[in-house]
């Protein structure tokens, strides 16, 4: 890596340095980096080595505690406790430095947030991750499942059309793993659900956050999806354009944080 | 081969009910009854088939058990039959198999299904069970955005508008105003249905039926038997189903549903019948998008036309070539999902007899269809009943 590169990265601040990364959240209170409404350092671990991958080759990771092994893993990445790439969450700040060796610093500027509004939905994910399915119910063992498919796009092959989500049988037969699909597609629709049309797992967060946003995507590879609009981007989505993909939050239940790729709109 | 009519048809009201499930189907069990004008009592039915989502889990398992014993069919087979907001038009459809197998010489098809005792919270973790909940609902979609998603793209492919929508709202509300089964009896304005409170951008609240309790029964027999129970049969003409992919990202097309088109196609050729031979036709309005693909699915409007086949009220009661939910549909009528199915069954039935309301009897009909649509699209139950038999 040459001179530092400092760019806005899948809704984040990144420094690409000669020995790694820093990658810190946008938001900002005060002079404290803050994540936004889906994110975590496990979402900026993954953002920061993605940006990271195309500059150098990441054959493992050692990382903390602050970072959800299996999410990282569904993304693609091996963990090894002697890992090359050194993953380290700051603390007092929604900050990462991912490097070979040391602690890399970089202080920039965010947007500042509103402190109510971060509380509110702080607390809304606190409270999310104690609630309890009263009906429809997507299980920790079929979130684990499908996970490098909604983390990674993780793919299937069956002749020359590409899979996903997976599918069992097309016919007679099985399709065969893939590799992941690329992160772009255009959107073919959208919605922005109310607070009350929303499904219940979003219920806390939803009334704080306006409603969410849904679209539906074609991928640059064929398959279609649906997905969550990232960081509760209240932009509106326009049929046609293009977009990009990154890792976040989705919903808590019963312990466990559901991650998966959402819509990038700018 | 055996022809199969409809000998007797009733429901409760559709809304909310203080009556439980065992009450609600006795009452629609009872109205079935009354309508039967010969010698009839539940002991001489073969078989029974009960169309319910089971929705907040207060009797998911043997429910078609516990419910024919409080209304004197016991010791007989039963089953409840779950195929999403289609489950009793799909328990209709196997009723008229068994009829039609030589199994059975009368069989109860209904429906049932108690929503509104729920908690808001635990009620919306119900609604959307239907979808791919891996898939979809994990991206934030319950049955609402999923419509919405559809509405959207179809006015990008075919120059649709929202007006259009808002038309089938008005249509539908002022078709139950008159019916003493309906959920949501009122007049509701153009400006009103435009203006509504977004619900999933573009439908608003006005596009969206409501949920409600309910339960219908429809009495089914065989030609040799219904002639001694009825001087006035409605036949079944044709009996068709489809299915399709469950989630909307595995579909070619988000604008048109498959699993109706499929359905339609052959009870059609079952009838000997084209669209343009149908005089009413009640059709799944879960949303009012839904209503308008429904219209090109089956052949009442050209692909891509069923925003001017609205717009130009088509539809209307006695105005067009074909009405549209005289009933109100599931927009006015409501929509206790097991129940509807049947319910529409219900209303052919009556309509077809000429015994509804005078304010909304379609003139002269003598060929209805119904239209009963599971979740999203994935399973759909098409039903084309006449006067005669061709």
């Amino acid at each position: 890596m040459s001179s530092p590169q400092c760019i806005d990265w899948q809704g984040n601040l990144a420094c690409l340095q000669e020995s790694g990364l820093v990658i810190k959240s946008r938001h900002v209170i005060g002079t404290k980096h803050v994540f936004g409404p889906d994110s975590d350092y496990t979402t900026l671990a993954i953002s920061g080595l993605s940006l990271l991958s195309g500059e150098a080759i990441i054959k493992s990771i050692k990382i903390d505690s602050n970072l959800d092994e299996f999410t990282l893993q569904a993304s693609g990445y091996t963990i090894d406790e002697s890992g090359e790439w050194n993953v380290i969450c700051d603390s007092n700040s929604a900050s990462i430095s991912i490097s070979k060796s040391g602690i890399l610093s970089w202080d920039v500027a965010g947007k500042e947030m509103d402190l109510e509004y971060y509380n509110q939905i702080m607390n809304a994910w606190e409270n999310e991750l104690s609630a309890v399915s009263q009906g429809a119910f997507v299980s920790e063992q079929s979130y684990r499942s499908g996970a490098s498919s909604r983390i990674n796009f993780n793919s299937q092959q069956l002749g020359d059309i590409r899979i996903w989500p997976p599918r069992e049988m097309i016919g007679d037969q099985r399709p065969h793993e893939a590799e992941p699909l690329t992160k772009g597609g255009t959107i073919e629709s959208w919605t922005k659900l109310s607070a009350g049309g929303a499904p219940s797992e979003f219920s806390l967060r939803a009334p704080i956050l306006g409603g969410i946003s849904t679209v539906y995507v074609r991928l640059d590879d064929g398959p279609c999806g649906v997905f969550l609009v990232a960081d509760d981007d209240s932009g509106i989505p326009m049929i046609g354009n293009r977009v990009n993909f990154a890792v976040r939050r989705i919903y808590a239940q019963e312990g466990l944080i559901r991650y998966g790729l959402k819509v990038l709109l700018s | 081969m055996v022809d199969v009519a409809v000998v007797g048809a009733g429901q409760t009201k559709f809304g909310n009910h203080s009556l439980g499930l065992k009450g609600m189907w006795a009452e629609s069990v009872e109205n079935a009854l009354a309508s039967i004008d010969g010698d009839f009592d539940p002991s001489m039915v073969d078989e029974a088939f009960i169309g319910s989502i089971a929705f907040g889990g207060g009797q998911i398992g043997n429910t078609a058990a516990l419910l024919t014993e409080h209304t004197g069919m016991d010791n007989i087979p039963v089953r409840r039959v779950e195929n999403a907001c289609a489950s009793s038009g799909f328990a209709f459809r196997d009723a008229w198999m068994a009829i039609k197998s030589g199994q059975a010489d009368i069989v109860v098809a209904g429906g049932i299904e108690k929503m509104n005792d729920l908690t808001p919270e635990r009620k919306r973790y119900w609604l959307g069970v239907s979808g791919d909940t891996e898939w979809e609902r994990l991206a934030g979609l319950t049955f609402p955005g999923t419509y919405a998603l559809m509405a959207r793209r179809h006015f990008h492919e075919y120059g649709s508008v929202h007006d259009d929508l808002v038309n089938i709202s008005v249509k539908n509300h002022m078709h139950g105003l008159d019916n003493e089964f309906a959920h949501i009896r009122k007049d509701v304005s153009f400006d009103k249905a435009k203006n509504g409170f977004m619900v999933a951008d573009p439908l608003t609240l006005y596009d969206c039926c409501p949920t409600s309790d309910g339960a219908s029964t429809v009495i089914l027999a065989a030609d040799h038997v219904a002639k001694s129970l009825t001087k006035d049969p409605v036949w079944v003409l044709g009996s068709g189903a489809g299915s399709d992919h469950l989630a909307l990202h595995d579909r070619p097309s988000i604008t048109q549903m498959i699993a109706t088109q499929r359905a339609a196609e052959s009870a059609y050729s079952q009838a000997g019948i084209t669209a343009t031979d149908v005089d009413l036709a009640e059709v799944h309005d879960c949303f009012t998008i839904a209503e308008l693909m429904a219209t090109e699915d089956l052949g009442f409007a050209a692909r891509g036309e069923g925003g001017i086949f609205a717009r130009e009220g088509m539809g209307r009661l006695n105005e067009g070539n074909v009405t549209i939910n005289p009933s109100g549909g599931l927009k006015s009528k409501g929509h206790p999902l097991g129940a509807t199915g049947t319910g529409q069954i219900v209303e052919v039935f009556k309509q077809l007899r000429g015994e509804v309301e005078n304010s909304r009897q379609v003139r002269d009909a003598s060929i209805a269809l119904t239209h009963n649509v599971g979740g999203s699209g994935a399973t759909c139950a098409v039903h084309v009943f006449g006067r005669e038999l061709k």
